[in-house]
């Protein structure tokens, strides 16, 4: 009788020629949360997914409670009381928020659902991970950390004894976070088990009772949380030492010149009355809970949305700007959050993804000067170190934090002068952040200037020279990084 | 608008306050073609002397019941995120086999119509093997599918009609109850059965979440190929249905039964407010996009406009759905 409640033995999966998974074993006991770390590419999405039964390992096996198991779909895994909250949200946006919980489950009287029934039991559920949320609305209307809650909470209606989380707090902020780890803490208490994979190595340290690495889809080490270091993590995570980012000497931007200023900007609904100005060559971080308005004011100045009221000055100059066309001819550049929605062009080439927007540039009579573009490409894969195969690969072939140099590539390429990042860390490795973070320095060296939004407070004080913090659509205070602890910005963001 | 200014900077509790009555209304899916369908009648009883007539009403209600069973099926495939081009072709191919069975086989006419719903449904379901089991593009699978359908008819029949079908069996097309024509009355009663389907069973409930997010379907522990199967079984029943009905109605399993029904069902289904993407829409806006253009058609009859204008009418009135579609749903 094994121990495990939950376990994998051996299990190697490949796809074609791609090993993903090298012989990994490992369990969950009752009772226990078991974090799994590792790179983009490590293996552990691809694990999480033979857990819930989305995909099939080719070699080794699944046991429940010792007992071997051979789980084809997520109903097995299910039946089995396995239930798993994605990484990436998955809900049916036209329904309500109650029947998402319970899509699949709904409480039945004969043929006909019971909706009085089947809601007030999804409810219970929601209201186990948030109260605030309510459940008549359409899954569509929430934002994206309500949906992720949502999403936890559809995990936990189907009763599993065994949770998996992949990345659940990616969206979420301080005050959600703290009611996810209380639920999961109850979950435990009550016997559960839980895998739990996450980047962000404080909260596996905080929560977890074990914790495993993967690297390049093998079992490197178990770790005990109690006596171990984040930087011992990120050296078995990576397999060589990586010194965090350093906080680069921060210029004397009094004298620098302000190349935007943004009056008393409103847009009705979304937020109020903001005001800031922005040097060369500075990193100006936007701090404040989800649904503080930062996206909302980023799509704003890029031309996304209209403003009701204000004035946004480019190197002093007033200009009214109507579509991201008339932003980006300005030299202002918005990268958004969803990157694989809004950024990339899935099917295009490397080469083609970078210099999109610069095609003109390399327009002869009748054609492309192909040599040179790939020649220029070349120079910026160079410059921000982007692992690629080749240029002529899809950009899909490239982990998140490469396609992410790629599209600020292509700004740089276009020679612009103001980036706005929003949240451009999210859910890639550390690694990748930590050198993205390294490479934010470099681009202002270079004379651009950073708006960097950023939901992770520590992030923010690292890599900005000051710090802006938003809560409800207003300003609430702007400080130089270095005279703000995390703490107090996150007591400014709350308030 | 004072009030949602106040509310800046928490865009959750504008929409979280007290919706009016109107509000409600308005994000229902089927809004804009029930102000249509009411607008247009009022202004065809004004307009006209005979609209109102119960005659005429009888008139456009079974018009609009023959597109409108083959639009209740295509409406179920267009919610799980699918589309069937071959349901005219379904409903031409199972009401010459319906004809056939009665003349030539010599079943029981009281059978016809339940077996020949069968052999409809067949037909959706070596469309469902492609497109849920394969997951073919159900574009392509249904087009060709259409052509198989068609040519099969032409090839059974040589292109002449299976007459006369002659007594009880003209009955169920010809027939009435309390002046409702039946065609209307089996319209009427598997709508009501299909809506029942739709919100109060789990099968129903999934086709939204299929055609909503499949992924999310497939995490959910749904059984998603099955329903996607049986969405398509549905759409060959219920065109097969409307096919045997009108070869009964017009005494003769003609060929040509089905033309023209394809364009006319999905046309139904978007004025109803289903979209194309899956996974919104109903079965009561269905059945008012199919009434609607049952009363389009008639009206520029009674309004002596000539019937070639009738095409751009209609095409005008898709449109102008999309359009109120379109500021509907930018809340």
């Amino acid at each position: 009788m094994s121990k495990f409640a939950f376990e994998a033995h051996n299990v190697s999966r490949s796809f074609g020629v791609v090993q993903a998974l090298k012989n990994v074993s490992l369990g969950v006991a009752p009772g226990e949360v078991h974090a799994i770390i590792g790179e983009n590419g490590a293996g552990k999405s691809t694990l999480m997914n033979i857990f819930c039964g989305k995909l099939q390992p080719t070699e080794g096996t699944l046991a429940r409670n010792g007992e071997i198991v051979n789980f084809t779909s997520p109903i097995d895994s299910q039946q089995a009381g396995v239930g798993i909250a994605p990484q990436e949200v998955s809900l049916v946006p036209n329904l309500s928020v109650y029947e998402n919980i319970l899509l699949g489950a709904q409480l039945t009287k004969g043929p006909r659902i019971d909706w009085k029934l089947t809601r007030a039991e999804a409810i219970e559920h929601l209201h186990a991970v948030d109260d605030t949320i309510d459940p008549d609305l359409r899954v569509r209307k929430l934002s994206k950390a309500q949906q992720q809650l949502v999403q936890i909470a559809r995990a936990a209606a189907t009763k599993p004894r065994i949770l998996i989380f992949d990345e659940p707090t990616a969206a979420l902020t301080y005050r959600e976070t703290e009611k996810l780890y209380s639920y999961i803490r109850n979950f435990r208490a009550e016997g559960g088990s839980v895998f739990y994979v996450s980047h962000r190595l404080d909260e596996v340290l905080a929560l977890s009772d074990r914790i495993s690495v993967l690297r390049d889809g093998a079992f490197i080490i178990e770790l005990d949380p109690k006596n171990t270091s984040k930087e011992t993590l990120v050296n078995h995570m990576v397999g060589r030492d990586v010194s965090r980012a350093q906080k680069a000497l921060r210029p004397d931007f009094e004298k620098a010149d302000v190349v935007l200023e943004v009056e008393g900007l409103c847009r009705a609904g979304e937020f109020e009355d903001v005001s800031f100005n922005l040097r060369k060559g500075e990193i100006l971080g936007v701090s404040g809970l989800i649904g503080a308005g930062r996206t909302e004011l980023a799509k704003c100045i890029f031309g996304l949305t209209h403003k009701t009221k204000g004035k946004v000055r480019i190197l002093g100059q007033e200009h009214e700007i109507k579509s991201p066309a008339d932003a980006i001819n300005l030299g202002l550049v918005y990268l958004p959050e969803e990157r694989k929605q809004e950024g990339i062009f899935p099917l295009l080439s490397i080469t083609e993804n970078m210099a999109m927007p610069n095609l003109d540039r390399f327009r002869s009579l009748l054609h492309f000067r192909f040599g040179d573009m790939q020649k220029e490409v070349q120079g910026y894969v160079e410059r921000l170190k982007i692992k690629i195969g080749q240029q002529k690969d899809r950009i899909t072939s490239l982990s998140g934090g490469n396609q992410q140099k790629v599209i600020i590539g292509r700004w740089l390429m276009k020679n612009s002068k103001i980036l706005i990042m929003d949240e451009p860390t999210r859910g890639i490795d550390v690694n990748a952040k930590f050198e993205i973070q390294r490479e934010l320095r470099r681009f202002t060296d270079n004379g651009l200037s950073i708006i960097f939004i950023s939901s992770e407070i520590e992030e923010v004080i690292d890599v900005s020279d000051r710090v802006m913090v938003m809560h409800e659509g207003r300003v609430k205070g702007i400080c130089n990084s270095g005279e703000a602890s995390p703490e107090q910005l996150m007591q400014l963001a709350m308030s | 608008m004072t009030t949602v200014t106040k509310l800046t900077g928490n865009p959750t509790m504008a929409v979280q306050r007290k919706t009016s009555l109107m509000n409600r209304f308005w994000r229902w899916e089927a809004s804009g073609i029930l102000v249509a369908l009411v607008a247009l009648v009022l202004v065809l009883s004004f307009t006209t002397g005979n609209f109102l007539s119960s005659y005429n009403l009888v008139v456009v209600a079974r018009q609009a019941a023959f597109v409108g069973l083959v639009a209740l099926g295509q409406t179920m495939v267009l919610l799980v995120g699918g589309i069937d081009l071959s349901v005219g072709a379904a409903a031409g191919l199972s009401a010459i086999v319906g004809s056939l069975l009665l003349t030539s086989v010599g079943v029981n006419p009281y059978l016809v119509i339940p077996l020949t719903m069968l052999f409809g449904m067949g037909l959706g379901l070596i469309n469902g093997v492609f497109v849920a089991g394969l997951r073919l593009n159900p574009f392509i699978v249904t087009l060709a599918t259409w052509e198989i359908f068609a040519g099969l008819t032409l090839v059974i029949t040589q292109g002449y009609p299976i007459r006369p079908l002659g007594e009880p069996f003209t009955f169920f097309g010809k027939g009435d109850v309390f002046g409702v024509p039946n065609p209307v009355v089996i319209f009427v009663v598997l709508g009501a059965a299909l809506i029942w389907l739709l919100t109060q069973t789990r099968f129903g409930r999934n086709v939204f979440a299929v055609g909503g997010n499949r992924e999310a379907a497939i995490l959910a522990g749904i059984h998603v190929k099955r329903d996607e199967f049986l969405a398509f079984g549905l759409a060959g029943m219920f065109a097969a249905l409307a096919g045997i009905l009108y070869a009964s109605r017009m005494d003769a399993g003609q060929p040509s039964v089905g033309e023209g029904w394809l364009m006319g069902c999905i046309t139904a289904a978007i004025l109803g407010g289903t979209s194309l993407r899956g996974g919104q829409g109903s079965i009561v806006g269905t059945m008012m996009g199919a009434l609607l253009l049952a009363v389009l058609a008639n009206g520029t009859v009674l309004l002596n406009v000539s019937g070639f204008w009738q095409r751009v009418i209609v095409g005008f009135v898709v449109l102008l759905a999309v359009l109120v579609d379109l500021f509907r749903t930018r809340d």
